[in-house]
């Protein structure tokens, strides 16, 4: 698991330090900008001028230039420097001695009055990079003192220093770092936090300095790194609290530093760099005879005896496309989000993007469908980047071409799929869904025509239901590119739909006539021709109509002549009206049969030719059945019943010449009774029934057929006309008895229509009481009925009357007064007699007054009706 | 592990505690990635953040080697719930706790919540070989296949068989009974001063659970982060009212650790 996240580069060479003197060892180093000093153990110290040397292949190299050297005279390893820079002062360790040197000259300060520049007896010293006290001219200083378990203060100034606080501690200190007023110490057996301005102390944890070499290193605001037992680099910060978890160096560790998003750390043998992100060992570095490792200002310098490197970062691009050509994905990721504020944002965003589309692409080379959708999605991919991925999908058309650099090493499916077609159907499943869910978003914007090509071809290839509901809706299929696909895969249904959609309704009908006649093969629908049909009834092009009409009738005419027969009501009726249709339907009796029932029965069109024509067409069809004599009953008796219905229901069609069609039919005796009732001849039509048929129920129910509707003097002539119709013609010798029984029932049964005076009188006086006993029961009883009801009816109109009376004689008891006194309203004359004409609201005024001002104003002239004369 | 790279701040803190091999790097492997997986022994501490509704809850897995041990009370310092681990076949594992990690706790919140965990109940207890659902089982069944592949390095005690079927087999012993952990919950609420009517019941914060199977895990991680939610109700509160903290305050505690443990 190696990342590559840092490089050493040589930054001073032992020639330049040290020659060829073997005893000399560098002890400390310190950089501040370009400046680096160099700290010996033969108590010199050396000033380089670092410059970074950047190669034209990008590689970073340093050139180191001695500026200076100087001996500081005391024959003791020089410690530490640590530099003062807004002071222009060193601050040097050695000899158990801090004291200060210029920054350029390196010659020793001395001391001003009133205070020393020395401090003698200091076992180590740091500076608080994050003082509470502010001013930029003094340096604030935690120095370990010789003098027992005790942490002193101290600010420096450019010619003195002065000891402004003094701690003790629990146990002797052994390394220290300072931030703000907390001091994070370690002790012998541990580690602690002490704020010396408060004094409150914190545990950490139990360490044993004597047994390994404490690591106190200020990280981040509040923040220390700590080396803790079984080589741990452990977090904490001033509260105590770790909020990182701890990275596993080696027991030996030497030093530690961060390089943000990296912990670098020095052992004797080794650099390790450890992410902060997952504590995971990222790069190992060897280095030999390590020594010292620090960052200044965010570089990280470290230094063997004899020379000094820099350890140079490599910038986070680099390491994070290193992370994904490697296929680690999700380091990448977390890599990029965790070093988010280390890279500027506009960079960030398009970094991020592509980073994610390219791990989307390696997940998806790995047919982690999901994760690389997901990243898809974030990293906003261009979807045509993953179709064309995907051969010959993307129209010819497409002006699209793949980004670069790539964003993945796939030359298309086949390449990533290796021949296994289980794999290549995936991805194609894959890409279904994907575009399935990206086409309706704004992320196709600019590419729908892509998009739904691919889908189209997709859909087609892989037979998927979709198909038609991408077709059928809105969409922007390529019709180049779409057309030979379709008909590759037989979806002609489909093809007729994208030429549909594209406006070309009669290329949609050639290919859908054909599959119908057979000529192509496609089993999308079952029930294309219906599908034709109906599309013919909404289809606007008329020329179209007519040219597949011919096609539709010839195949089925039954279903065919709902071409016109659904055809919605549009506007355009001048080129379909139904005279027009009728006259093309000509000789197809079946079509134009259903094309008229249509226009009649439901349609309710009220003219006397389509009547005329579909009674006609009934007719002939009876007719037809009739002169076969090979045909069975049931379809005579159904066509009949269809005829003799619409000859009773319809009013519209000319009777006359119908009756001139069937007078001498004697097979439609009923037929001609009902046209002789439409032209009210009910004597021959009861003459029919009576005599030539001898359908008696028929007979009374004609009766009761013709004079529906009609006032009850009607009804009652006609029934009337019914018993003369029995009782009148000669009694025949047998057949007598019947009519007569025939008469009556008819009084039996309708006793109430027939006027009993009338009958009584035509009844033969042969005929017993008992025979007509139910009819003489019902006509008395409706007889008393009729009087009682209308005396009734006289009792409450009369009972109604007295009511009004009395309301009215209540209204007019209401007095209005009039008196001399009293003024007309209108003239302001007093009243001088009794007639008087009210306004509304009971004010008395003058009749010749209110005569007066009707004749004035017109307008008011309603004054009168609602004024009460008194 | 990506959510750590977003450096969401914790709101509360929940801390894994117990013997090394007692399975606490497991059982939350299986409440973060629903998968039971090979482990190494847990070098220094590791930690995963969950986002539970509108609250990040840091959960911290400590290392159960002795080596460690001086970090715990690091671990815990501010800590809203505990939850003490032990292995159900290993009486030593349930004593460690109240000898050893005990102390670590007196650096958690006063009014931190204490959970009592008997894991590997999958090799005892044939209830805890079943899986909540039979599918992320039969997962697990695949997932251990792979493990067997790697060995396992650093195991002190013998490797409890894997797979259900040798159970039959050597059948590990139960070693503590959930009265014992009871017993130990009762001593716990004493050590810390705390009233036991006022507490939380015994019956409620201690479990038995499977990282193996799944069993009880969902339910154990549930039904602390709902018990700590007042804690960060009460934690965001106070961040509004004073934001720096006082050291002094939790000296007192520090103290006590060190003359608990050395
Ligand atoms: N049968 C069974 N084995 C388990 C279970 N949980 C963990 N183990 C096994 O126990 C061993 C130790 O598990 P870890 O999760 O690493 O234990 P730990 O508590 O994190 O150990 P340290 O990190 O050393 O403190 C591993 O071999 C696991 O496979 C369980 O529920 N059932
Ligand atoms: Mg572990």
């Amino acid at each position: 698991m190696s990342v590559k996240a840092f490089e050493l580069v040589p930054a001073v060479e032992r020639d330049l330090l040290m020659g060829d003197k073997a005893r000399i060892n560098i002890e400390c180093i310190e950089c501040c900008g370009k400046h680096l000093y160099v700290g010996t153990n033969d108590c010199f110290i050396h000033h380089f001028l670092l410059d970074e040397v950047a190669s034209p292949m990008g590689k970073l190299s340093y050139s180191a230039q001695k500026l200076l050297n100087k001996y500081l005279g005391l024959k003791k390893p020089v410690a530490e420097l640590r530099a003062a820079s807004a002071l222009e002062r060193l601050i040097v360790l050695c000899d158990g001695m801090v004291f200060l040197v210029d920054m350029v000259t390196l010659e020793s300060v001395p001391s001003a009055a009133g205070g020393g520049v020395k401090i003698r007896g200091v076992i180590a010293f740091c500076v608080n990079e994050n003082p509470v006290n502010g001013d930029p001219f003094c340096v604030e200083m935690a120095i370990l003192s010789s003098k027992r378990r005790t942490v002193q203060i101290y600010m420096v100034h450019k010619d003195r220093v002065q000891l402004v606080k003094e701690v003790s501690t629990p146990e002797q200190p052994c390394a220290l770092s300072l931030d703000g007023y907390f001091l994070c110490l370690a002790l012998t057996t541990q580690y602690m936090i002490l704020n010396y301005n408060t004094g409150a102390s914190q545990d950490l944890f139990p360490y044993n300095s004597e047994e390994r070499r404490p690591i106190v290193k200020r990280i981040s605001r509040e923040e220390f790194l700590l080396a803790a037992p079984g080589g741990l680099g452990m977090f904490a910060n001033a509260e105590g609290v770790s909020q990182r978890a701890p990275v596993s160096w080696s027991e030996s560790v030497i030093a530690a530093a961060v390089s943000f998003p990296y912990v670098v750390a020095l052992d004797e043998n080794f650099i390790t760099i450890h992410s902060m992100l997952d504590q995971q060992l990222k790069q190992t570095l060897s280095f030999r005879d390590g020594h010292i490792l620090q960052d200044f200002e965010g570089k990280v310098i470290l230094a063997s005896t004899k020379a000094v490197y820099v350890l140079v970062p490599l910038p986070l691009e680099r390491q994070i496309q290193d992370l994904l050509a490697s296929h680690r994905v999700e380091e990448a990721l977390m890599l990029m989000e965790g070093a988010q504020r280390n890279i500027p944002k506009d960079k960030f965003q398009v970094l991020h993007r592509r980073i994610l589309q390219r791990a989307g692409f390696i997940q998806f080379g790995k047919l982690q469908f999901q994760e690389a959708k997901d990243h898809f999605r974030k990293g906003e991919l261009d979807v045509r980047e993953l179709i064309s991925l995907y051969p010959l999908l993307l129209p010819a058309s497409s002006s699209f071409t793949r980004f670069h650099p790539p964003l993945h090493e796939f030359a298309d499916l086949n390449h990533l799929a290796q021949g296994d077609q289980e794999k290549v159907l995936q991805c194609k499943r894959f890409l279904i869904s994907y575009l399935k869910e990206v086409r309706s978003t704004e992320v196709v914007n600019g590419c729908r025509e892509d998009v739904d090509t691919a889908l189209l071809k997709l859909y087609a290839e892989q037979d998927h239901d979709s198909l038609l509901d991408l077709l059928a809706s809105e969409n922007a299929c390529v019709l180049a590119d779409s057309v030979p696909c379709l008909e590759k895969y037989h979806k002609y249904f489909a093809l007729g739909l994208l030429y549909h959609y594209n406006g070309q309704d009669s290329a949609a009908l050639q290919v859908w006539t054909r599959v119908v006649n057979g000529d192509l093969q496609d089993s999308t629908r079952s029930d294309l021709f219906d599908y034709i049909v109906d599309f013919l009834c909404c289809c606007s092009n008329l020329d179209l109509v007519w040219k597949y009409a011919d096609w539709a009738l010839q195949k089925d005419s039954t279903k065919g002549v709902h071409i016109f027969i659904r055809r919605p009501l549009s506007t355009d009726q001048s080129e379909l009206n139904p005279d027009k249709v009728i006259t093309y339907l000509g000789k197809n009796k079946q079509a134009l049969l259903l094309y008229l029932e249509h226009l009649v029965l439901e349609k309710k069109i009220q003219k006397e030719k389509f009547h005329t024509h579909l009674a006609v067409l009934y007719l002939e069809r009876v007719l037809s059945l009739l002169s076969d004599s090979s045909a069975d009953a049931e379809p005579l008796t159904k066509a009949r019943e269809r005829l003799q219905a619409f000859l009773r229901e319809s009013n519209l069609y000319r009777v006359q010449f119908l009756l001139g069609k069937i007078e001498d039919c004697e097979q439609l005796l009923l037929e001609r009774a009902t046209l002789h009732g439409k032209l009210e001849e009910h004597d021959k039509a009861l003459h029919i029934l009576v005599h030539k048929l001898r359908d008696f129920p028929s007979a009374e129910a004609f009766c009761v057929w013709a004079s529906s509707g009609r006032d009850p003097a009607y009804r009652q002539r006609l029934f009337h006309l019914l018993l003369e119709e029995y009782l009148g013609g000669e009694p025949r010798v047998g057949g007598g008895g019947e009519l007569e029984m025939a008469a009556v029932d008819v009084l039996n049964r309708h006793g109430e229509v027939f006027d009993a005076v009338r009958v009584l009188r035509v009844l033969p006086e042969s005929w017993s009481l008992q025979l007509l006993r139910p009819f003489l029961n019902r006509a008395i009883r409706a007889s008393m009925h009729a009087r009682h009801t209308s005396q009734i009816a006289v009792g409450l109109a009369h009972s109604e009357n007295v009511q009004l009376l009395h309301d009215r004689l209540k209204e007019r008891k209401k007095p209005i007064f009039v008196s001399e006194k009293k003024g007309c309203h209108l003239c302001h004359n007093t009243f001088k007699e009794p007639d008087v004409v009210c306004l509304p609201g009971g004010v008395p005024v003058h009749t010749h007054c209110v005569a007066q001002r009707i004749k004035d104003s017109p307008t008011k002239r309603h004054l009168t009706n609602s004024s009460n004369h008194t | 592990m990506p959510d750590v790279s977003k450096m969401k701040k914790p709101d509360v803190k929940v801390v894994l505690l117990g013997d090394m091999h007692v399975g606490k790097t497991s059982l939350l492997h299986r409440y973060t990635e629903r998968k039971f997986k090979d482990t190494t022994s847990t070098v220094g501490g590791a930690f995963f953040l969950k986002q539970w509704g509108p609250y990040n809850i840091s959960i911290w897995d400590t290392a159960g080697r002795e080596q460690f041990h001086g970090l715990g009370s690091m671990y815990c310092r501010g800590a809203a719930a505990v939850i003490l681990t032990y292995d159900v076949t290993n009486w030593q594992s349930l004593s460690e706790l109240e000898e050893r990690f005990l102390s670590l706790t007196d650096t958690a919140n006063h009014d931190c919540i204490y959970a009592i965990v008997g894991n590997k109940a999958d090799l005892t207890d044939p209830k805890a070989q079943l899986s909540p659902n039979s599918d992320s089982f039969s997962e697990d069944q695949t997932d251990i296949v792979e493990d067997r592949t790697e060995p396992q390095v650093l195991s002190a005690c013998p490797t409890p068989p894997a797979s259900p079927t040798s159970l039959s087999g050597v059948v590990p012993r139960k070693q503590v009974s959930r009265e014992d952990a009871m017993a130990l919950y009762g001593r716990i609420l004493r050590y810390k001063g705390l009233d036991e009517k006022s507490s939380l019941p015994a019956d409620k914060m201690c479990f038995e659970t499977s990282a193996k199977t799944g069993y009880n895990v969902d339910a154990l991680f549930e039904t602390l982060f709902d018990l700590v939610l007042p804690s960060i109700l009460r934690k965001r509160h106070e961040n509004h009212e004073s934001p720096t903290v006082d050291l002094e305050d939790c000296r007192g505690s520090g103290k006590r650790v060190r003359s608990s443990c050395c």
